[in-house]
């Protein structure tokens, strides 16, 4: 390999886990190619819309400092349990929300993940965009030199490579690190909209008392008709984040088109008064990798570390993956500083990074969660059967009609049993803690 | 060989959306692009500095934020890149831009002498292909518009023979050098920067020049102050109501097309209605 430039960690894609990795090894003194395929970093990227900066905070202490674009801190948030045609809902509103040091905030990716690359440039990160890599380069014996893009003259050498190249991980593949395409089970399909609307608008249909506060709801049931999988609804400063995710397998067995789906639920009468008179500001979607702990790609190679989407690092539970992906950055990139100071750069000595992977809550986390996905996957239906129950429960329960409150709770015990029987309520119960549980 | 490059930084057209109140283009949160035509520009210089060995230097007037299409042309393959930029020369009209265009460029040929000059020929917001002629007035050289191919250039003999679009055709022109080229897109075909172009672009920062220094533009003729274009009255035309509709489904074809030649003769358009009434063609 005759390299047309030299460094001294090559990171792949400028997402949270890249930056992350390349804040961290370049504070550490390192020289850091970051090589993103889009014309500006977040430009190909997107999330519903809820960030920890918990995570931030460990790559950036005084990111607060440096002005993060977020939209609103998230004071309020909660579940709605969706039905044809009505909805119950759980929320939580605190203002231990606001004190907190380490809350959670929305965000748009195209602004937040321009400013993290900014922050990472500062530090000394040298940002190649609209550069695709193509390919990592390795010797005889397989391990890692550098990597090709589809540049010419773009052949770039380092003796480690952090791999955030998302959940199109192609380059994981091709180092035989993950195996092959995901199968449909395991992968959603989220589609959103960002729709404007005026500041004070969002206020007074949120009941938020200023631009310090803000809403998530994470919406089960009719949303998604009744299927496993989650909508959502995030207040930003000017805007609504407003989206719907599903495994691909449930659209491709019900022949469902996301964007339907997501049409569908912005006209349900419970949402449509939210979102009345907003313009579509912008659309998009986005694959997200959900297949757990179980089948997650290796982490590492000789010469290569795998973090983010591309390493499946995603809680569809607690919809969390940016906070995961940029403390897997972070940890990368610590293993790479010390494969530096001991010039090992081995699979063998690389391992370290599963390892404090291991003892933190992205891997505990994923660990506990692993028969989730399975838990939906053997229960498609339990969603729907159960958010119905609730709704038409309420509707009795909150309904006056002269009717002594004995047999008002009979019917509704009998509007369950009508659903499923104790046997199937008591088995749907114990497949959700064991998903749960771990 | 050292070839002049002026660039625009341009809203870029396929985000731009119209305010329907104001009838203005809302520019806020449009990404800017270096004017299309200006890259196949720079892309002409590039590839004559491939050839001829020489430098290329790209230089644009506008806001801070145009420093960003000067790096990129610094990734496309440009050596140096200059910014002018000053609150002084903003509202500019083409002929204030193309004094100070001018006097910049006669300031950097005072240590380097270019053997060519390329604009776009036009830019996409203003259409006005105004500031490429004006400069070349200024600097007293050869211009030639429209320019789709450079046939043969000889550094050696400063002589080049270009291709220029006519709307009869293509008219082929020999001129000495140094001249001025507006050109179409046809001139060069963009290649992909090469990676350590990028990598030279990461850490270049372009020389910033103001009204006053490192040369001094004459203040009466810049900015708002050295232009002559009023806007005495921006609007937006009415919408056009939409037209009578006839189905042919309903009347039959026979009949409507009747009617619509009856409405033609009504409105002066035809004189009189074909004395026969057109069969219905497809029952011939």
């Amino acid at each position: 390999m005759t390299p047309n430039h030299r460094c001294d960690a090559i990171v792949v894609g400028a997402g949270p886990a890249g930056v992350a990795a390349a804040i961290t090894m370049a504070k550490g003194g390192l020289k850091v190619c970051l090589i993103e395929r889009g014309r500006l970093p977040g430009a190909k990227n997107l999330f519903g819309g809820v960030l920890y900066p918990h995570a931030l905070a460990e790559v950036i202490p005084d990111y607060a400092e440096r002005h993060p674009p977020f939209e609103r801190p998230v004071t309020e948030q909660g579940y709605w349990l969706l039905s044809p045609d009505s909805v119950v809902r759980i929320m939580h509103k605190s203002v231990h929300y606001k004190t907190a040091p380490t809350g959670a905030y929305t965000a748009l990716r195209a602004r937040f993940d321009a400013w993290f690359a900014e922050q990472a440039v500062q530090a000394g990160v040298l940002l190649i965009t609209k550069t695709t890599v193509t390919e990592v380069v390795r010797d005889a014996r397989g391990r890692a030199l550098g990597v090709a893009t589809d540049r010419p003259e773009g052949l770039v050498q380092a003796p480690i490579l952090v791999i955030a190249e998302g959940v199109n991980n192609l380059l994981t593949q091709s180092l035989g690190l993950a195996k092959g395409d995901l199968p449909p089970r395991y992968v959603a399909l989220s589609v959103k909209e960002v729709l404007a609307l005026p500041a004070a608008e969002i206020e007074a249909r949120f009941g938020l008392a200023g631009a310090d506060e803000g809403v998530a709801i994470d919406i089960f049931g009719d949303a998604t008709l009744g299927l496993p999988g989650t909508a959502f609804i995030y207040t930003d400063a000017k805007a609504i984040s407003i989206g719907v995710g599903l495994l691909l397998e449930e659209l491709i067995v019900h022949n469902l088109k996301p964007y339907e789906i997501l049409a569908r639920f912005k006209a349900h009468p419970v949402v449509r008064p939210y979102l009345a008179g907003a313009t579509v500001l912008e659309y998009g979607a986005h694959l997200i990798p959900e297949q757990g702990y179980d089948r997650m790609p290796d982490l590492v190679g000789d010469g290569v570390l795998i973090a983010g989407d591309a390493a499946a690092m995603v809680d569809a539970v607690h919809r969390e993956g940016s906070n995961l992906a940029m403390t897997a950055g972070r940890m990368a990139g610590e293993t790479a500083l010390e494969a530096h100071r001991r010039g090992d750069f081995s699979a063998a000595f690389l391992r370290a990074y599963r390892t404090k992977l291991e003892e933190s809550f992205v891997l505990k986390d994923l660990k506990q969660y692993r028969r989730m996905t399975d838990f939906l996957d053997s229960t498609p239906h339990v969603i729907g059967t159960y958010v119905d129950f609730m709704n038409e429960a309420a509707l009795r329960y909150f309904t006056a009609q002269g009717m002594p409150k004995r047999e008002m709770e009979g019917e509704i015990l009998g509007l369950l049993r009508g659903r499923r029987s104790f046997f199937g309520i008591a088995h749907d119960m114990m497949k959700l803690l064991r998903g749960l549980r771990g | 060989m050292h070839t002049i490059v002026a660039i625009k930084q341009v809203p870029d057209t396929t985000h731009v959306r119209i305010d329907p109140e104001t009838g203005t283009l809302i520019r806020e949160g449009v990404p800017a692009v270096i004017n299309p035509y200006d890259r196949h520009a720079l892309e002409m210089a590039i590839r004559l500095k491939e050839r001829f060995g020489g430098t290329v230097t790209v230089l644009t007037m506008g806001p801070p934020k145009a420093a960003e299409a000067l790096v990129e042309c610094v990734e496309q393959g440009a050596d140096r890149a200059i910014l002018l930029s000053d609150r002084k020369f903003g509202g500019a009209d083409t002929l204030a831009t193309a004094y100070v265009i001018a006097h910049a460029i006669a300031a950097i040929q005072v240590e380097d002498p270019a053997d060519l000059l390329l604009f776009g020929k036009q830019a996409i917001d203003g259409d006005t292909a105004q500031v490429g002629p004006g400069v070349a007035t200024r600097l007293a050289v050869p211009l030639i518009t429209y320019a789709m191919r450079i046939e043969s250039l000889d550094p050696a003999t400063r002589t080049a023979i270009i291709h220029r679009r006519i709307e009869q055709g293509i008219e082929v022109l020999e001129t000495t050098l140094p001249a001025l080229l507006t050109v179409e897109k046809e001139i060069a075909t963009i290649a992909r920067a090469p990676l350590p172009n990028l990598v030279r672009a990461a850490h270049y920062r372009p020389e910033t020049w103001d009204a006053t220094t490192p040369v001094p533009f004459d203040p009466a003729r810049i900015g708002i102050k050295g232009s002559a274009t009023i806007v005495s009255k921006a609007f937006t035309p009415p919408r056009k109501e939409p037209g009578e509709r006839m189905s042919v489904a309903e009347s039959g074809l026979t009949r409507v097309v009747g009617q619509a030649l009856q409405r033609l003769v009504t409105a002066g358009v035809l004189s009189s209605a074909p004395a026969t009434a057109p069969r219905d063609e497809s029952n011939a």
